[in-house]
């Protein structure tokens, strides 16, 4: 694509500005918040791939997937404001979830162990279970203030931190994990993913790129139950304080 | 011997005005089982100061102390199986009946006392209720009494009652009563109990914490409050119940 080509890309932007002045949605500042960012943030990252697939040291490798991580980790924590420790949490179940995929994905020799299948397949694996995390957060905060009463009734009644929240927990869990497998039945037929688009558009033989896109897929349905068992094993104790009294 | 539950200058704050106290230095004891009522006007933080008991909400000053032990030697799921706290507005746990009862059984793995709970369903007005029958489709007076035998099964040596009679009918109220009454006299169990009715109140109460002005005014044997109440807080109080009393219609 030359850049020329690029820049013409931009009539898409122009259109949406257009609309939402037409409109007056207000939303011409996001957008062009948005434009900018995108353009850079992938330009950037473009130049950082290009340096690490050329100097090929693990050194830069972990850099670009530590940066992943901690990007995720802060964006899918925001879902979480208020509770201690989100972070954290959410840091480290994102990082044992890509761990643990990529591992088994080597090990079972599914991708080769060069930084152009690592990098990229990471950072899906990564973006999935961000989405994941930040939906159980979601899920978990209004569940818990619908069912307060529920919580407290379990207290009461002696019931430890885990046992008081265990329904509320089941429900976020559930919930964090539909839109992965939801995905999953529709997939092909309403849109061509990712990995796939970008395979065929590079040239490779649409059979070859479906192959990694079921690759993909059936990684983001382990990767999705890994996050949302460590993010909920992890994070529901944030939703009381010290002496197991519920947060206001 | 230590007090069954003894209070040393007790505050909370406001949650939505810091510095501003709902009530403060309440300084207390319940040195052997016995029935105290808790009255007071609405809104002087009666409901909090049994939440704070019940370890729900966490206190601004002071100390509590259960037996001797304060919430943390304890550790809080082994006081709030002893001072349990049953809320005005019941809430039945996703499930039967049955479920709600057994509750208990399960959370601690203990034998389910069937018996004890047929006996207890029968005293409270529930003897004829199908267990097998949702609870969330139960009126408010059958969620109350179904709330208070699931947390009697819990066999606690405090009970912290908030207005647990309050949607009940007469008949259904009078065998609550008994039934808290027995329990406290065959079982030695101390009952904390939040009302705002004054037959109650004379019927049941031992002892009277009268609550006003975010203080405790007022902590004496029933009989010497309603005959004599030291505070002019406390008269007021009692006599405007009086003059409510006697502007009440009567009823054919």
């Amino acid at each position: 694509m030359s850049s020329m080509s690029l820049w013409f890309s931009l009539t898409f932007v122009v259109i949406a500005l257009l609309l939402s002045m037409w409109q007056k949605l207000g939303l011409e500042k996001e957008i062009a918040i948005g434009t900018v960012r995108c353009a850079v943030q992938l330009l950037a990252i473009g130049y950082v791939l290009q340096f690490v697939f050329h100097t090929d040291h693990p050194i830069y490798q972990a850099l670009v997937i530590a940066m992943m991580i901690g990007v995720a980790s802060w964006n899918a924590s925001r879902r979480g404001d208020g509770l201690p420790g989100i972070l954290w949490r959410v840091t480290a179940s994102l990082t044992v979830t890509a761990t643990l995929t990529m591992s088994l994905l080597l090990v079972l020799g599914l991708i080769k162990p060069t930084p152009q299948y690592l990098i990229p397949i990471t950072g899906m694996i990564i973006g999935n279970s961000m989405i994941v995390a930040g939906l159980f957060l979601s899920h978990m905060k209004r569940e818990t203030e619908t069912a307060r009463g529920e919580i407290e009734a379990l207290l009461c009644l002696g019931a430890n931190k885990k046992q008081a929240i265990h329904g509320v927990l089941k429900r976020a869990v559930k919930a964090s994990m539909i839109p992965t497998f939801d995905t999953m039945k529709t997939i092909g037929l309403v849109q061509l993913p990712g990995t796939m688009t970008g395979m065929i558009i590079a040239g490779a033989n649409p059979l070859e790129a479906v192959r990694y896109q079921i690759l993909i897929m059936f990684a983001f349905s382990s990767s999705a139950a890994i996050s949302a068992a460590l993010i909920s094993a992890l994070a529901y104790s944030s939703w009381f304080t010290r002496e197991s009294m519920l947060r206001p | 011997m230590a007090s069954v539950l003894s209070l040393e200058h007790l505050g909370k704050q406001l949650p939505t005005q810091q510095h501003t106290w709902l009530f403060s230095d309440i300084t207390v004891d319940i040195a052997s089982p016995e029935i105290t009522l808790i009255m007071g006007k609405s809104g002087q933080g009666k409901s909090t100061l049994l939440r704070l008991l019940g370890l729900l909400d966490t206190a601004d000053d002071g100390t509590i102390r259960h037996l001797g032990k304060t919430p943390t030697e304890w550790g809080p799921e082994k006081w709030r199986m002893s001072v349990s706290y049953v809320a005005q507005q019941p809430v039945m746990l996703p499930g039967s009946v049955e479920d709600n009862l057994r509750a208990v059984s399960r959370l601690h793995k203990r034998p389910f006392e069937t018996e004890l709970a047929r006996t207890w369903m029968e005293a409270v007005g529930l003897g004829e209720m199908d267990w097998s029958k949702q609870a969330a489709q139960l009126s408010g007076g059958e969620r109350q009494r179904v709330a208070l035998v699931r947390s009697l099964l819990l066999h606690p040596t405090v009970l912290l009652l908030d207005e647990v009679t309050a949607s009940l009918d007469t008949i259904s109220k009078r065998a609550t009563e008994e039934l808290l009454v027995d329990l406290h006299r065959r079982e030695g169990t101390t009952l904390l109990w939040i009302t705002h009715d004054w037959e109650q109140a004379r019927a049941v109460g031992q002892r009277i914490w009268f609550l006003a002005g975010g203080r405790l005014l007022e902590d004496s044997p029933a009989d010497r409050f309603f005959e004599g109440p030291q505070t002019q807080e406390a008269q007021e109080f009692l006599s405007a119940h009086l003059v409510q009393k006697e502007d009440a219609p009567c009823l054919p």
